[in-house]
């Protein structure tokens, strides 16, 4: 809306032409931005004048407002899809556009369309009736939008908050559980204090070079020998601290253990939504902070890089062996595999990196996948509680089709040969490889061999254990198995041919060098 | 250790806003006439007692009212600068401004149509 009123004024001050012009391209580049969030606002003033409405008998039209969002989201991919400028730093450098934000932004729009798909059927189920749940999945992802393009420390804090502060609402969304509530209460606090971490980190960056924007962070640091800068201790002090609250907000290892609690507490379809999108965009933002912008520090960083990532995998592996609960298993190991994503950030090449995007696109598509799987877990008996490994039992009796679709998946997990986790897992132990960190990478593969251990098991769950109960299970919606069946698809075809996201991942990872 | 002398001028309102702090407590304290008696030393404004156990229960209302106000407080707080410098401004500081109240109200709807300004 400000760039709108931006271009009209220029229009009227009639100044030259290539200004104005300027300032379409402005308007053109923020347009998929200004659509969502101006959407936000007439679809929050369009249910709180309905939902409240004693005329209308006080509707409940949850429904249709997911299919609202959902278009909304669609619009909004479409829009980014069809931006035709390929490079482009806004207002004062702000903001960044290049093929990296654009292919992050479609992938992560993809992604939460998918989940809302998946989700409807248990929004209605657990008749979580509050419409701000809605409104607040879409305000995350606008930040999230707003986090991928952003280029200067002030927008990156505060589209940062802007989605952190949406998910701690979804997470404690289920107002009558205590589960709930302490996780909402949980992550909270620990998002803050990261928050607050990083904060202190831009601060400190701040104090030393008197700058928060990107470029010129890099003018500054570009052909300057780092041992003899006097600016070199504190830059330094300040980069870990923004690490350590980047480790924070993707739940790496020595800074995980908000990660389970939070999973298993909030409501499932919240939980898919944190475990499939916002790792993407954190990812998008500080690689291009940590691999482009400070590049020259990468000595300082790469040790605790190492360490997380090995902490990471190692905590993941052991420690979700003895989980009996679903979603806090699921936890751990994405714990373990946001520890392969940082060893590849480690490997700190052109390989790594892509294949870094690679493995992050797979992990998308299969934990999409499971956790649809998770949501269709329901049977009257246990809608209440929550799920554990043995609710698992016997679905490929129950529903032999969802029970195939979770082997396939959970295979892929693993990183077992005929589907596309095992290229993506290959393609970053060759780029860790090229990078000559034999022991990390030995470490890292021993433990995924543990972690496929508990992969094994749950499959030998659902094929091999009989449940005592029989109890009604809930059909699967029609659009929910196109999205399961399409991610199972994408898991195979990939590995038949994956060179078409190979080339989307290599055209993201060069616009890191 | 580096551009220490920048931080000079935040030093200096340190000591003269400790000093004055100490200055105006301390001559009330030492020249003022104190006859304490219940009624002046007891808790006034907001009405709950500051030395009592802490794991007492209270309404959710307050905290609503109170997080309303911080929203509602918060637009006097940007409104303030904007207003004395809007003639150093653009026009686009102007309608940023105007979208931003206009945001706000939408915001203020929303809190009324749902029945959050109602006490009982």
């Amino acid at each position: 809306m400000i760039l709108f009123m931006d271009l009209v004024e220029f229009w009227n001050l009639n100044t030259a032409m290539d200004f104005s012009l300027l300032h379409q391209n402005y308007f053109k580049m923020f347009l998929p931005e200004v659509f969502m969030a101006t959407s936000i606002l007439i679809l929050t003033l369009f249910a709180s004048l309905i939902g409240t409405s004693r005329r209308l008998g006080y509707p409940l039209f949850i429904q249709s407002l997911i299919k609202l969002c959902i278009l909304v989201l669609l619009i909004t991919f479409l829009l980014v899809h069809n931006t035709s400028i390929s490079f482009m730093l806004t207002y004062q450098n702000t903001f960044i556009f290049d093929l990296l934000s654009s292919n992050a932004k479609q992938i992560l729009l993809i992604a939460t369309i998918s989940c809302l798909i998946v989700s409807e059927e248990t929004i209605l189920r657990h008749q979580i009736n509050n419409f701000e749940y809605l409104i607040l999945i879409l305000s995350a992802v606008l930040g999230l939008l707003f986090l991928i393009i952003s280029y200067d420390m002030l927008s990156l804090y505060l589209a940062i908050e802007l989605q952190s502060l949406c998910l701690y609402v979804l997470a404690a969304s289920k107002k009558d559980s205590s589960f709930s509530t302490e996780a909402g209460l949980k992550y909270f606090i620990l998002g803050s204090f990261s928050s607050a971490l990083l904060l202190f980190g831009i601060s400190v960056l701040y104090g030393a070079t008197g700058t928060t924007n990107f470029d010129n962070f890099y003018l500054l640091l570009s052909g300057i020998k780092l041992n003899d800068f006097l600016l070199t201790p504190s830059i330094e002090k300040g980069l870990l601290v923004i690490f350590a609250a980047f480790f924070f907000k993707i739940a790496a290892a020595p800074f995980h253990m908000w990660s389970p609690d939070v999973y298993e507490g909030s409501p499932t379809s919240s939980t898919i939504f944190f475990a499939v999108v916002p790792k993407l965009a954190l990812f998008a933002v500080f690689l291009r902070l940590f691999q482009t912008i400070f590049s020259s520090f990468e000595e300082t960083f790469s040790f605790a890089l190492l360490f997380c990532s090995i902490c990471s995998v190692i905590v993941g592996s052991f420690v979700s062996l003895r989980q009996k609960k679903l979603k806090r298993l699921l936890a751990y190991s994405s714990i373990s595999h946001v520890g392969y994503l940082l060893l590849a950030f480690s490997a700190n090449s052109l390989e790594g990196i892509q294949s870094l995007f690679f493995y992050l696109i797979i992990y998308m598509l299969t934990s999409l996948c499971i956790w649809s799987i998770v949501l269709s877990l329901d049977t009257k008996t246990n809608i209440e509680r929550s799920k554990t490994l043995i609710d698992l039992a016997s679905i490929s009796h129950s529903n032999a089709l969802v029970g195939f679709t979770a082997l396939l998946a959970f295979f892929s997990l693993a990183g077992v040969p005929p589907l596309a986790g095992f290229f993506a897992k290959m393609e970053i132990f060759l780029a860790v490889l090229g990078s000559s960190l034999f022991f990390a990478s030995l470490i890292a593969i021993l433990s995924s061999v543990v972690s496929s251990f508990y992969y094994i098991r749950l499959i030998k769950t659902m094929y091999f254990e009989k449940k005592e109960e029989n109890s009604y299970v809930f059909f699967v919606n029609r659009s929910c198995s196109l999205v399961m069946g399409s991610c199972l698809f994408f898991l195979v075809y990939f590995f038949v041919n994956p060179s078409f996201l190979l080339l989307l991942t290599q055209s993201m990872a060069l616009c890191l060098f | 250790m580096f551009f220490l002398i920048e931080y000079f001028p935040i030093l200096l309102l340190l000591f003269v806003s400790v000093g004055l702090a100490s200055l105006i407590l301390g001559a009330s304290y030492f020249l003022g006439v104190q006859r304490p008696d219940t009624e002046k030393v007891s808790v006034y404004e907001c009405g709950f007692d500051p030395y009592e156990d802490s794991r007492n229960k209270f309404d959710v209302r307050f905290y609503l009212v109170a997080i309303l106000f911080i929203v509602f407080d918060l637009e006097a707080l940007f409104l303030f600068p904007w207003a004395v410098s809007l003639g150093y401004l653009s026009s686009m500081g102007f309608w940023s401004m105007v979208d931003f109240l206009f945001e706000l109200t939408i915001g203020f709807i929303y809190v009324w149509k749902i029945g959050a300004l109602e006490w009982e």
